[in-house]
């Protein structure tokens, strides 16, 4: 059988974003039931070179953006409604194109102090909860 | 909603562009999951214009890894998994991950704080790797039901649906190839397309049309250099053979030498595949003595054509018992195209190969990324007793 790879945004595909970082970020149990809009941690990017920042919880990650080698595309399995038994019934569709990521391969650094949110207005979330930590 | 405004300052679009001395926070987005229907594929950057263009298809039975075909390449997937928290972000204005909901209830959008929402973390991605097709099972379905004399009397008669045949829309669903690799596939299977339905013809009934059309070019004093179509294909339809099919007998044994004239078409036979089909038809029966089968090969073939025995090259092994010489038809075409059951076959066949023999039964193999010396190092032994003497090849 067959199984089309569509593509509805011709040369335009809309480009997604990867943030990657060595190991695991675990929620803390008190926030697992919560995870949406969940925040997990402050990305920030302190001069013009491109290397960022990632600070989760009390830790402090500094990494690069690398453009990918080979682009990844992002795929969705979409269900067709009018399959017959002769048609696998699903179709890949192109949903995007990753070129870059942020990577964060270095362990990460402790924060003696709370981390110091850098924009206004973000101070509040970041002071109530630590719900993120690398573990 | 006036997102699309502040489009810049949200989603992937924010993380790529985060300007310098400022931040953003990451953070989950209300529809993360698992969501295992979202995955991601690697691909060589010289590919993308085929998938942007929708030219990609994955195929395979369900009892089959699945392979990626481009038009004229075939591509095996692989998974490839990591131990990185991978955050995927999807752009803002994603159909379906939109994060307006994130804000719903917040009023003012200007004084929204960047963020950027992850939708999933990604399990590892799907890579791809070329690969030769996998043009066995196409050989196989068509050799299932060759064409045989018996359907002669069908053809004339209505279309009715056949089992066990198939049509050009069946094989791509069938067999793991690219179209063009299926194309390039079914020409060296010499299958031609009978009512819609890809075939190959039977050895016999093959043999058949060749010798009716060999006798009635001496009857007519034909050159064989020089077959007018039309005469051809007029004598062998009243010999009972299809028009189709002895057009199809013109295209396996010879090549047009006219190129380009449409009407009245110029044929000349080609001396090696008549001869090896002779050989083939000779040998047909079992092994003979080297002697008795140049004797009867000689008569067989027509007087203007000269056997000689490089034709036999991956046709024809030749074995010596005492002070004979016996043949035997050993035709790389009958060989699997996968180099590990085509090195086994071999080396069932005989344990030693010299080069010169071995050559004409690899010759044809390809793997992509894998020379001919890579294979010999990858499928045998090379032993060689002296430094001058040949090189003998073995099973690994």
């Amino acid at each position: 059988m067959q199984i089309e790879i569509k593509c509805s945004c011709g040369e335009k595909c809309p480009e997604w974003a990867i943030v990657e970082v060595q190991g695991v970020v675990e929620v803390q149990p008190d926030f697992r039931d919560r995870i949406p809009n969940l925040p997990i941690g402050l990305l920030c990017r302190p001069s013009s070179q491109e290397v960022y920042t990632f600070t989760v919880g009390y830790h402090e990650l500094t990494g690069t953006k690398v453009s990918l080698k080979k682009p990844l595309l992002v795929l969705k399995k979409v269900k067709q409604p009018d399959a017959d038994e002769n048609s696998p019934g699903v179709e890949l569709e192109v949903i995007g194109v990753i070129r870059h990521r942020i990577l964060f391969k270095t362990r990460p650094k402790a924060l003696i102090s709370k981390p110091q949110p850098t924009v206004k207005g973000r101070a509040k979330a970041e002071d109530s909860a630590v719900p993120n930590q690398i573990a | 909603m006036e997102h699309e405004v502040h489009v810049e300052k949200r989603g992937a679009e924010a993380v790529l562009n985060l300007e310098p001395s400022s931040s953003l926070s990451v953070s989950y987005h209300p529809l993360f999951g698992p969501h295992p229907d979202i995955f991601l594929l690697e691909l060589d950057h010289k590919l993308l214009p085929d998938i942007l263009h929708q030219r990609v298809v994955l195929r395979g039975q369900t009892d089959e890894d699945a392979v990626l075909c481009t038009q004229s390449k075939t591509y095996a997937i692989k998974f490839v998994g990591t131990s990185n928290s991978v955050f995927l972000i999807p752009p803002s204005d994603q159909s379906g991950f939109s994060d307006d909901a994130v804000d719903c209830d917040k009023k003012d959008q200007n004084q929204l704080p960047p963020v950027a929402s992850v939708i999933k973390v990604v399990p590892g991605t799907m890579e791809l790797s070329e690969v030769a097709p996998k043009l066995d099972k196409l050989k196989f379905l068509l050799f299932k039901n060759p064409y045989t004399s018996e359907e002669d009397i069908d053809m004339e008669g209505f279309e009715q649906v056949q089992t066990g045949l198939y049509k050009w829309d069946d094989l791509v669903d069938l067999v793991q190839a690219s179209d063009d690799e299926l194309r390039s596939g079914l020409q060296a299977l010499s299958a031609l397309e009978i009512d819609g339905y890809w075939r190959v013809v039977d050895q016999k009934y093959m043999d058949m049309m060749l010798r009716v059309l060999l006798h009635n070019s001496v009857l007519n004093d034909w050159s064989l250099d020089a077959l007018h179509q039309d005469k051809v294909l007029d004598v062998l339809e009243s010999d009972g053979f299809p028009r189709k099919l002895a057009e199809h007998c013109l295209c396996v044994y010879g090549h047009k030498v006219n190129k380009g004239v449409v009407t009245n078409c110029v044929w000349k036979l080609d001396e090696q595949k008549v001869c090896v089909h002779f050989a083939r038809e000779i040998l047909r029966g079992g092994k003979r003595k080297m002697e008795s089968f140049i004797d009867e090969w000689n008569r067989k073939v027509p007087d203007s054509m000269q056997p000689s025995f490089n034709m036999l090259e991956g046709e024809v092994l030749t074995e010596r018992f005492g002070a004979e010489i016996w043949m035997r038809a050993f035709s790389v075409s009958s060989l699997p195209l996968s180099p590990a059951e085509r090195f086994s076959i071999l080396f069932k066949e005989r344990q030693k190969w010299e080069w010169k023999d071995l050559q004409p039964y690899i010759r044809d193999l390809s793997v992509p990324g894998l020379s001919s010396e890579g294979l010999l190092l990858k499928y045998t032994r090379k032993t060689q007793p002296t430094v001058d003497a040949e090189p003998v090849f073995s099973a690994r």
